[in-house]
């Protein structure tokens, strides 16, 4: 068993696997695309060396793969700062040029702001009209940038005498929202139920963190 | 040695806090300034609530309602050796000494205990004990006696002591 196993690694060597991972787990979404640049990359080095050497090669290219990252980041950059040498450029040419340049800005910007006013003046009238409406679609935009913010959460099961449930909560948010939503959940009244951890009745102001709840810790729940 | 026991005493709260069964409580004790002794743990132990007969009928025991404390003193051999285990001074059943330590087969070094027997099982195996008790293995006299010689004076005890520990919560 044990030379089969060692077979295998040269073939799927982990070590090389696991830190891309990590830094998949680290960096949600943003920098998604890196990893799979850096995969396809590989993929295409691992096939023709198979041989120890081989990860001498690999290493290489990783470094080089960052540093065309990095060529990518600097494409991107420049742009702005050009704008801004063109401006200064203009400064010192033609000045009658600028001024004419200026005077657009401003006419621009007060058209703009007239729009800007109108526009406001249009949003709080339907504001107005629609206020029920408008309170729940922020409520909605609430919900939808709160997970945005990094905010940790913490799985926590809820015992009562028939088993086990679990929930993902916020370390931070108090636990009577967690409490609220289960004794919908089982359908009885929040005032019947006394949730407690190690003996102790938990208050519903209490977050998780404040208790000092690790992932999968349980709480068990009592009906008077 | 004492990295052994602390160690699987550590294991074995860390198991605890993830599952344990229904009005079970069992903690390391906790010291005035914060610090934590694992060595002793507070427990609770609820009486044994009804059981369903073959009729479907449940049927209650009279330790239901009690909440009994039970400290567990391990020592420092611990797993190899099984912890103390203790209710208060002059618990009244056949099978516990006057000084409140449990006299059961498993926490025996002698015979029952084994290393592997985990804090749950203790606890579990206590809890049987108590609406069960043993009468070839008596710990103290008024308990013992009253169990073989008077069923009814025993089971009026044994409910007057479930409401002397009443729910914590």
């Amino acid at each position: 068993m044990d030379e089969s196993t060692e077979d295998l690694e040269p073939l799927f060597d982990y070590s090389r696997v696991q830190p891309v991972g990590l830094i998949d787990l680290e960096d949600e979404g943003d920098e998604q695309v890196l990893p799979e640049v850096v995969k396809g990359k590989r993929k295409s080095d691992l096939t023709p060396k198979v041989t120890p050497q081989g990860e001498k090669v690999v290493k290489e290219q990783k470094k080089v793969t960052h540093v065309i990252d990095d060529d990518d980041d600097e494409w991107l950059r420049p742009p702005p700062p050009t704008k801004v040498f063109n401006r200064t450029q203009d400064l010192n040419g033609d000045k009658t040029l600028l001024e004419l340049r200026s005077k657009k800005q401003e006419l621009a910007s007060l058209l703009q702001s007239a729009e800007d006013v109108i526009r406001a003046a249009e949003e709080a009238a339907k504001k107005e009209l629609n206020s029920s409406k408008d309170a729940v679609l922020e409520s909605e935009t609430d919900k939808a940038a709160k997970p945005r913010v990094e905010r940790k959460k913490v799985v926590i099961s809820i015992q009562d005498k028939d088993g086990l449930k679990q929930f993902r909560v916020y370390k931070d948010d108090k636990l009577e929202k967690l409490f609220k939503m289960y004794a919908k959940k089982v359908k009885v009244n929040l005032a019947k139920l006394v949730f407690c951890f190690d003996g102790d009745r938990i208050s519903p102001s209490a977050t998780p963190a404040g208790l000092g709840l690790e992932d999968e810790d349980m709480i068990e729940v009592h009906i008077k | 040695m004492s990295g052994i026991a602390r160690g699987r005493l550590a294991e074995e709260r860390k198991s605890w806090r993830k599952n344990h069964p229904h009005g079970f409580v069992a903690k390391p004790e906790t010291a005035t300034d914060g610090t934590v002794n694992l060595m002793v743990w507070q427990c609770t132990i609820p009486g044994k609530a009804g059981v369903l007969n073959r009729a479907g009928e449940e049927k209650y025991t009279d330790w239901e309602g009690g909440y009994f404390p039970l400290t567990l003193h391990f020592s420092e051999d611990y797993p190899s050796k099984p912890p103390k285990c203790k209710f208060p001074q002059g618990f009244f059943h056949p099978n516990v000494y006057p000084s409140g330590t449990v006299c059961l087969s498993i926490l025996n070094e002698d015979s029952g205990w084994r290393p592997a027997i985990t804090v749950k099982q203790i606890l579990v195996g206590i809890q049987d004990l108590l609406d069960s008790p043993n009468p070839a293995d008596p710990a103290q006299t008024d308990g013992y006696q009253l169990f073989i010689q008077e069923p009814a004076e025993y089971k009026r005890r044994v409910k007057q002591q479930a409401k002397q520990y009443p729910p914590l919560v």
